[in-house]
């Protein structure tokens, strides 16, 4: 091993940096929130040892179950609407109907001006337009004649407004990525097929999709990661008690508002253990596909 | 050579990583390096209470302190007290840092403190009891002890008593606020309503009846926030202490489920609910400044900080509100509890401004004239002031003096004379801020209509017991 690393000296201390870093930012602070998880502690004076008692706290506490049950929601309706949602408007922005570079530049920034406003901000405004009795969104309805939603006092419309956020939020960053990848695959598969008689939909479905393949699975698990750290949409537009919270906020509130910092250190344990199955059956999918 | 200049870079790269990782420490001073002789007593008048500061001069810097609400207002005294104390503090400057709440506070003053960083602690900090406990039990509150029992026979009854913990107290007292009725009289006198009817719970329900049966609907007796602001405003500070209720037995044990006191208290709150008396929306928020404006809603049993809300919002009903004392339950007789704020000085090895603040605090609290003049200064901006906690100065005719807002009568008065009947507070504990997570929780469910009371009350209860199991109870 002592040889490999002198043979192999320069590439390992050009990695180094970054193992510096992620030791000194992400594994040790892993490994604490692990021992902190096994402790009862409220952020000040000394951590006391409970053994597996926040664990278990977690399996009876209604609040965690409906956080895990809401970041799921928020997960796979992001997952689902968010790629779909990218993967159209990245066809749009790359299909010959847009000839024109300036409109086809314009488009481009326009889609991606979302993905650079600030959250907080964003829900802000979201939480104007979803109010009950003054928001814009009831006001379009009652123009409609239809009856006022409670979109944010109600259990059952609470989470709406947080899904159109994140989709708004999150849809312009993979649609750029999206649309690299169709860039990136040949005209002349699309040129052959024309020959062939294909239409535009088969010219979709077994050409643009296959070429695409990891580039959405790449959206899938970054995706995945970012709607499992779920945080600033929920937060900025809550429901009824935690019916709109994602896991990661539970575990802020429940280490920053109640103090619980064990507790939440057991939330974040089991949020690093979901994502690490989630991450794992992802990649022996592709694997199985021959993919990887 | 390429090789050469590759590992080099790589070096460098690494040594670069190191040293951002690595904390600077030229300029951190030591945070016990001048220890001793700021307890205090050291400097204490005759009186037992406001320090003398003869020969001692401040060094120059900024005391910082923690606060929340406008503490930019607050910021105005205390820099003007500055500025006539110069001969003690010719370079000290005073910051009220703006915090979201008491739990933005602590998490502040905790990870300072816990990164070993304390000489970025703040000098004070605004806190409320349960912050105070926390606080005071890591060992990062002054005592104040010492300094403060000369001077509370000085002050309203219970002035520190939830500062108070074994014995100790940990906090200066800076206001104890009441619960109390504000109610819109042009609004009852158009709809031959006596308000006086409202001195009981039972009479307040049957005036929201009144109200909305003669407006034909049009008017709600108050609010219901769908938020955690319902258990916090009618709650914890309201309905709950003066229906006497309960969370925890005397041994900390869960008690809410079976509690009569809650059931009167949540059951009050359901009936007003139930009828139709309550206009859902967010307290704090344009549409119920709106309705206020537009008289829709024509009471608020809250806390007498929600004076400050109605000046800077609802000028256009300026002269029709009036204020008495919060509605009593049969049986009980109290009207709700009075919120306390303090003042902790923070312990941080050498606070050299720790006498300073509590000679500022003891002007604050004790000096009438700058007191008035500054209060005087607040009314002129709508601004934020509390009724003080002195006892002299609230037998001063300043704080008798007409509110033109409450059309003639005088707020500060009727401030005053509310903290006579109040109910006690419920228990303090270090679980606390969990059990209101866990209470508000199964409430707002209760308002956006997902549960019954009953059913919310039952799983406030299965709920406490499940996360919590027993509370430490002092």
């Amino acid at each position: 091993m002592l040889q490999t690393l002198k043979k192999y000296r320069a590439p390992y201390l050009f990695i180094l940096p970054f193992f510096i870093l992620f030791f000194i930012f992400q594994l040790i602070p892993t490994i604490w929130t692990i021992y902190i998880s096994l402790t009862d502690w409220k952020g000040i004076g000394s951590p006391k040892f409970c053994g597996l008692s926040n664990y278990r706290k977690m399996m009876v506490d209604n609040m965690f179950w409906e956080s895990l049950g809401n970041t799921v929601v928020y997960w796979i309706s992001g997952l689902i609407l968010i790629i779909c949602c990218a993967l159209l408007i990245a066809c749009l922005l790359n299909s010959r109907f847009l000839s024109n570079d300036s409109a086809r530049a314009f488009f481009k920034t326009a889609t991606f001006l979302p993905n650079i406003c600030a959250a907080i901000a964003m829900g802000l405004i979201f939480r104007m337009l979803f109010d009950e009795n003054v928001g814009l969104v009831n006001e379009v309805i009652a123009m409609t004649g239809g009856a006022k939603v409670p979109w944010l006092t109600s259990t059952t419309f609470s989470k709406i407004p947080v899904i159109i956020l994140n989709v708004w939020r999150y849809t312009p960053w993979f649609t750029m990525i999206l649309l690299s990848g169709l860039l990136n695959i040949s005209k002349d598969y699309y040129e052959a097929a024309t020959v062939d008689g294909a239409n535009s939909a088969q010219q979709f479905w077994f050409i643009t999709l296959p070429s695409l393949k990891n580039i959405l699975f790449f959206c899938s698990v970054t995706l995945t990661v970012d709607m499992w750290k779920l945080f600033n949409e929920s937060y900025i537009l809550p429901g009824p008690g935690t019916s709109n919270s994602s896991l990661f906020q539970y575990m802020y509130e429940s280490g920053f508002n109640v103090f619980n910092m064990g507790y939440a250190s057991a939330i974040g344990v089991v949020l690093i253990l979901i994502l690490m199955v989630i991450s794992v059956i992802q990649f022996a999918v592709r694997r199985r596909q021959g993919e990887l | 050579m390429k090789k050469k200049i590759a590992l080099l870079l790589a070096a460098a790269l690494t040594a670069g990583s190191l040293s951002a990782c690595g904390g600077g420490n030229e300029s951190a001073p030591s945070a016990t390096a001048a220890k001793g002789g700021d307890n205090g007593s050291a400097a204490q008048g005759g009186d037992g209470g406001q320090p003398a500061a003869s020969g001692t001069v401040y060094p120059a810097g900024t005391l910082t302190v923690y606060a929340m609400g406008n503490p930019q207002y607050r910021q105005q005294y205390f820099e003007t007290w500055l500025e006539n104390h110069r001969d003690i503090a010719p370079d000290v400057k005073i910051e009220f840092v703006q915090t979201e709440g008491t739990a933005d506070i602590r998490e502040k003053i905790t990870m300072t403190a816990l990164s070993g960083a304390t000489e970025d602690l703040p000098d004070a900090a605004m806190l409320d009891p349960v912050t105070i406990m926390d606080l005071a039990n890591a060992g990062l509150l002054k005592d104040e002890t010492e300094y403060l029992t000369p001077l509370l026979d000085k002050m309203v009854d219970g002035a520190a008593k939830d500062a108070t913990i074994d014995g100790k107290i940990y906090a200066l007292p800076d206001s104890v606020r009441p619960q109390v009725l504000f109610y819109n009289k042009e609004i009852f006198d158009q709809y031959g309503i006596d308000p006086e009817m409202m001195k009981t719970m039972d009479g307040y329900i049957e005036a929201g009846r009144q109200l909305k049966e003669k407006s034909g609907g049009e008017v709600f007796l108050s609010y219901i926030d769908p938020t955690s602001k319902t258990w916090r405003y009618w709650g914890r500070r309201g309905l709950m202490p003066s229906a006497d209720a309960k969370i925890w037995d005397d041994s900390g044990e869960v008690i809410i489920g079976s509690d009569e006191g809650t059931k009167k208290a949540l059951g009050a709150l359901d009936t007003m609910n139930s009828e139709g008396l309550l206009m859902k929306t967010t307290i704090m928020e344009p549409a119920l400044y709106d309705a206020i404006n537009n008289q829709k809603v024509a009471t608020f049993c809250i806390g007498a900080f929600w004076d400050e809300f109605m000046r800077q919002n609802c000028d256009a009903v300026k002269g029709q509100w009036r204020v008495m004392s919060a509605p009593e339950f049969e049986g009980v007789q109290k009207a709700g509890a009075p919120v306390s704020q303090y003042m902790g000085i923070i312990e941080k090895g050498d606070n050299p401004y720790s006498e300073l603040f509590r000679m500022m605090w003891y002007d604050f609290t004790f000096d009438i004239d700058a007191k008035e003049e500054w209060v005087n200064s607040m009314e002129a901006q709508n601004a934020p002031y509390s009724n003080p906690v002195s006892i002299e100065m609230l037998e001063d005719p300043f704080w008798k003096e007409p509110s033109e807002f409450y059309g003639g009568m005088s707020f500060r008065e009727m401030e005053g004379k509310c903290l006579q009947n109040g109910a006690d507070n419920l228990i303090v504990t270090p679980q606390d801020a969990e059990a209101d997570e866990i209470i508000s929780a199964e409430l707002e469910k209760y308002v956006a209509g997902n549960q019954s009371m009953e059913e919310a009350i039952a799983n406030m209860d299965k709920n406490l017991k499940a996360k919590i199991g027993k509370a430490q109870v002092n």
